[in-house]
């Protein structure tokens, strides 16, 4: 049976590109290529290196409610913090060392504030989400700066040396940091990445994008908006907070300004810059990030002036940021959007 | 007594301030759509550039009855940066909401060591003025005259902003811009002027609002974070788009505020946060105007 | 031509007694009607009749004030728009409302989605899931949309907008589907090769009764059972096309001018 034609046929429309290189082959590219940077890099670079992973798995999660969901948080530092703290209690008050017990305490402890906080948060969107998290975020700074008793204060909490599958590096802290620690960060970054590469492909990653597309509609065609963005809530948390865990056990140390307000701020201006509409974006946006602020702070204190000069321009010229641009740069020489 | 009247009073004080700055983000979000989150570093900037001009005074050999008009003035004065960082705003009128919170929160990130380059990371502090208009009775006990004198300052500028919107030409244009812009510049209203106007106008209740506080307290580099969350609050109470909601929403925020630094003083940051928490579990629609859900 | 209605005994859905009222004002008074099996019913009247708030309330989105709203002789006063889609009703919209920068399976995956309750797991494939890709193909050709699966939905012309969003409600597998002015926006040309893509469509996936909200009363003549009139909150008329039109007061009332296809006869 043939349909009536319906009317013209548009002359705008347009098929979805498919990126020949799919997202996750350029994370996975990109991670390849920091496991072969020993080989040539000083041990400075490399140190610089751990924070990009660190602050590249909390931004898988950000971007999940960013990105994928259309949820801007300010606050999203709070979780780095909770995964440091997780760290810092566990190795230095309760003697337990275990690299991956860190961490699974790490993300579970990440999981439930979030969940707590995600209820309350996860009813607004935009402005109300955004200032909400910055609240939250800035009510576990004060709480780590003045329950000192417990906390540390503005001293902070130290993270011993873990033990990374149960094995004790008996050398320095550069070498351990840069070798075998170095290269079981970059696994994990791995493994997270493809299990959120699977979390945005799924039909649950689709019902994120309808909610970020029209949350009005999306409620039309069954879409549970409260549940599923709490849930991508939660999980954009528990990476945070192995991010978190990553940070601390890179400086040692475990400090209010984790949760800092602008700390939060680094997140989304990585995010950004990266571009928060590609699936590697954001872990791009870190690596010049984090390259960017060693070389501008070698040249003056006004980091975040800068940062913040930086991000204006981009919301202004380059929204799509640095991957977003390059895409959008591929598929004009393929002809369609 | 003392301490409720002392309460009440600091409370009222705080909430007259926080009016200036929750009437200033309604302006704008009325007029042009824009939340804007550097109105923290507005405030902050009316604060820090406050003591710099009280500073000048003083080595002036100006009389201390005048510190409270010199702040005022001092607000009004930096409240012309809006003028700039409207016009970079303006290429995002149109786009998505979270292009204006990236943005504004981008000029929040400059500010914040602008103030640091300018003035250092110690927090300031302004103490004569306190002592230059001493205290007055009030119900049986002494309270701050400048207190008593901002809280009177800051209605008579709200009354001052209702009678412009209502009874001046450009005050009803600039509603009828915020009504619809492109209906009002389809009969000849240059609706680029006036945003810059609203804008600015919303920038310096800002400085004047940070000016006026900061004797009380001190500037320093967290004022302006601290602010976007309360007056956050403000708006949650009240309703974005509604001017007495503003007032209901300053005075709750006020006094709440108050309350909890008489009760539990090393609380007064996170009693702010707290504050938030817990209106929006209480109250998420607001009392007036809606919520942007 | 009209398509022959069914037998049917019990309504699927109606409304009894239904009052709305929105604090002073009365947006609906007293509106009984029902929907059974086989039916298309058109609702009619001018704009502020209270089309739109029926359409809401009953969608379960507003509670009645007074009154109750069944489907399939349940309560649906208030259930919300998900819980409806999965009992079997499903709405598309006035305006346009569609996922701008989702393509056309996209979008009609999320509604496979949910409806074969695929969430539950974020990490299970979705390209790789051969029932649901088969059901959004399945529901693009019904609709004429299958040249278009991999078009991005905001590039798409008006009239296909407007398909996929019927599409999408489609994809819910409804029994009965409520449409609020379908064809609004669609130029004249075009409006009945919609209406006849979406009667055939709806044979084709099971639509048991159709609901519709239209101000074009020639569509309306063409394709319903029944008319059901509303006039400032109340029902004015609820009767089949023939007797409707043969009353120049009930056209007047609802619409102000007499349709063209009065002039012919059936």
């Amino acid at each position: 049976m043939s349909t009536p034609s319906i009317d013209i046929p548009s002359e705008t429309a347009v098929r979805r590109i498919v990126p020949a290189i799919n997202g996750l082959w350029v994370l996975l590219g990109l991670i390849a290529i920091m496991a072969l940077l020993p080989m040539v890099a000083s041990p400075y670079a490399l140190m610089l290196m751990l924070p990009f992973i660190g602050y590249s798995i909390a931004l898988l999660g950000f971007n999940l409610l960013f990105g994928t969901t259309g949820l801007l948080s300010f606050g999203h530092a709070l979780f780095l913090g909770v995964g440091a703290y997780t760290a810092a209690a566990l190795t230095s008050k309760f003697g337990i060392l275990s690299f991956e017990l860190l961490l699974i305490t790490a993300a579970l402890v990440s999981g439930l504030v979030s969940l707590v906080i995600g209820v309350l948060c996860v009813r607004y969107t935009r402005i109300f989400f955004g200032m909400l998290t910055l609240a939250f975020g800035m009510l576990f700074h004060s709480f780590l700066f003045k329950f000192y008793g417990i906390t540390g204060g503005d001293q902070g909490m130290r993270v011993l040396r873990p033990l990374l599958l149960g094995m004790e590096w008996r050398g320095g802290k550069t070498a351990f940091l840069t070798g075998p620690f170095y290269y079981y960060a970059l696994i994990l970054f791995a493994l997270l990445g493809l299990a959120m590469w699977r979390i945005t492909q799924s039909p649950f990653g689709l019902h994120l994008r309808a909610i970020r597309e029209n949350d009005g509609k999306a409620a039309y065609v069954g879409v549970q908006i409260f549940r599923m963005r709490l849930i991508a809530f939660v999980i954009s948390a528990v990476y945070g907070g192995i991010g978190g865990t990553i940070l601390a056990v890179t400086t040692g140390l475990a400090d209010p300004e984790l949760a800092y307000w602008t700390h939060s701020g680094n997140l989304v201006f990585m995010a950004v810059l990266g571009g928060s509409g590609t699936f590697a974006g954001p872990a791009i946006g870190a690596l010049v990030f984090v390259l960017l602020q060693d070389f501008v702070m070698s040249v003056t204190q006004y980091w975040r002036f800068v940062m913040g000069s930086v991000l204006v321009l981009l919301v202004v010229f380059m929204p799509q940021g640095l991957s977003g641009t390059v895409e959008a740069l591929i598929n004009r020489r393929k002809g369609g959007q | 007594m003392t301490e409720l009247v002392d309460v009440v009073l600091g409370g009222t004080f705080h909430a007259a301030v926080l009016f200036l700055v929750a009437a200033g983000l309604q302006l704008v979000f009325g007029v042009q759509k824009i939340v804007n989150l550097a109105c923290g570093s507005f405030y902050a900037l009316g604060a820090y550039f406050g003591i710099t001009a009280v500073g000048i005074a003083i080595k002036l050999g100006m009389p201390p009855v005048l510190f409270l008009p010199v702040l005022i003035l001092a607000g009004l004065a930096i409240g012309i940066v809006g003028l700039p960082i409207e016009r970079v705003l303006r290429t995002i009128y149109r786009r998505d909401e979270s292009y204006q919170l990236l943005l504004t929160f981008g000029f929040l990130l400059m500010f914040q060591d602008v103030f640091r380059f300018l003035w250092g990371a110690t927090p300031r502090t302004m103490d004569n003025v306190y002592m230059a208009y001493g205290t007055a009775n009030f119900l049986g006990v002494r309270v701050p005259t400048y207190n008593l004198l901002v809280i009177a300052a800051s209605l008579a500028i709200a009354v001052g902003l209702g009678l412009f919107l209502e009874r001046t030409k450009t005050g009803r244009i600039v509603r009828a811009t915020a009504e619809n812009r492109d209906m009002a510049e389809g009969l000849g209203v240059n609706a680029s002027k006036i945003f810059a106007l609203v804008f600015t106008v919303g920038c310096m209740l800002g400085t004047v609002g940070g000016a006026l506080v900061v004797p009380s307290g001190a500037a320093s580099l967290d004022m302006a974070v601290e602010l976007v969350v309360e007056s956050f609050a403000v708006v949650v109470i009240g309703g974005l788009g509604s001017m007495r909601g503003a007032l209901v929403g300053a005075l709750v925020v006020g006094l709440m505020r108050a309350a909890a630094i008489s009760l539990v003083p090393e609380m007064e940051m996170l009693s702010v946060y707290l504050v938030v928490v817990l209106v929006l579990i209480v109250r998420p629609a607001g009392l007036f105007g809606k919520a942007t859900a | 031509m009209q398509p022959a209605p069914l037998s049917s005994t019990a309504p699927m859905f109606e409304t009894i007694n239904v009052t709305k009222a929105f604090g002073a004002f009365k947006a609906l008074s007293d509106v009984s009607f029902s929907v059974s099996d086989g039916e298309f019913v058109s609702i009619v009247g001018p704009n502020g009749a209270g089309k739109t708030t029926l359409v809401n309330v009953v969608t379960g989105l507003l509670r009645p004030t007074v009154g109750e709203v069944r489907f399939m002789g349940q309560d649906i006063a208030g259930i919300g728009p998900v819980e409806l889609a999965r009992r079997g009703m499903s709405r598309a919209f006035q305006l346009v409302n569609i996922f701008p920068a989702l393509t056309v399976r996209e979008t009609l995956a999320v509604a496979v989605a949910s409806r074969l309750r695929r969430v539950g797991n974020p990490f299970r494939s979705l390209k790789r899931d051969g029932v649901l890709q088969a059901d959004v193909e399945r529901v693009a050709e019904v609709l004429g949309l299958r040249a278009r699966l991999e078009t991005v939905a905001a590039t798409l012309s008006q009239g296909e907008k407007k398909l996929l969003d019927i599409a999408s409600a489609f994809a819910l597998n409804p029994s009965v589907i409520l449409l609020d002015e379908p064809t609004s926006g669609v130029s004249s040309g075009d409006k009945h090769a919609i209406m006849g893509v979406l009667v055939t469509a709806a044979k084709a996936a099971g639509v048991r009764a159709i609901v519709q909200v239209e101000h074009d009363m020639d569509l309306v003549e063409r394709y319903s059972h029944r008319i059901v009139a509303l006039q400032e909150g109340a029902v004015l008329a609820d009767m089949p096309p023939d007797a409707f039109f043969k009353d120049p007061a009930m056209i007047s009332a609802v619409v102000g001018t007499r349709p063209q296809t009065l002039r012919k006869t059936h």
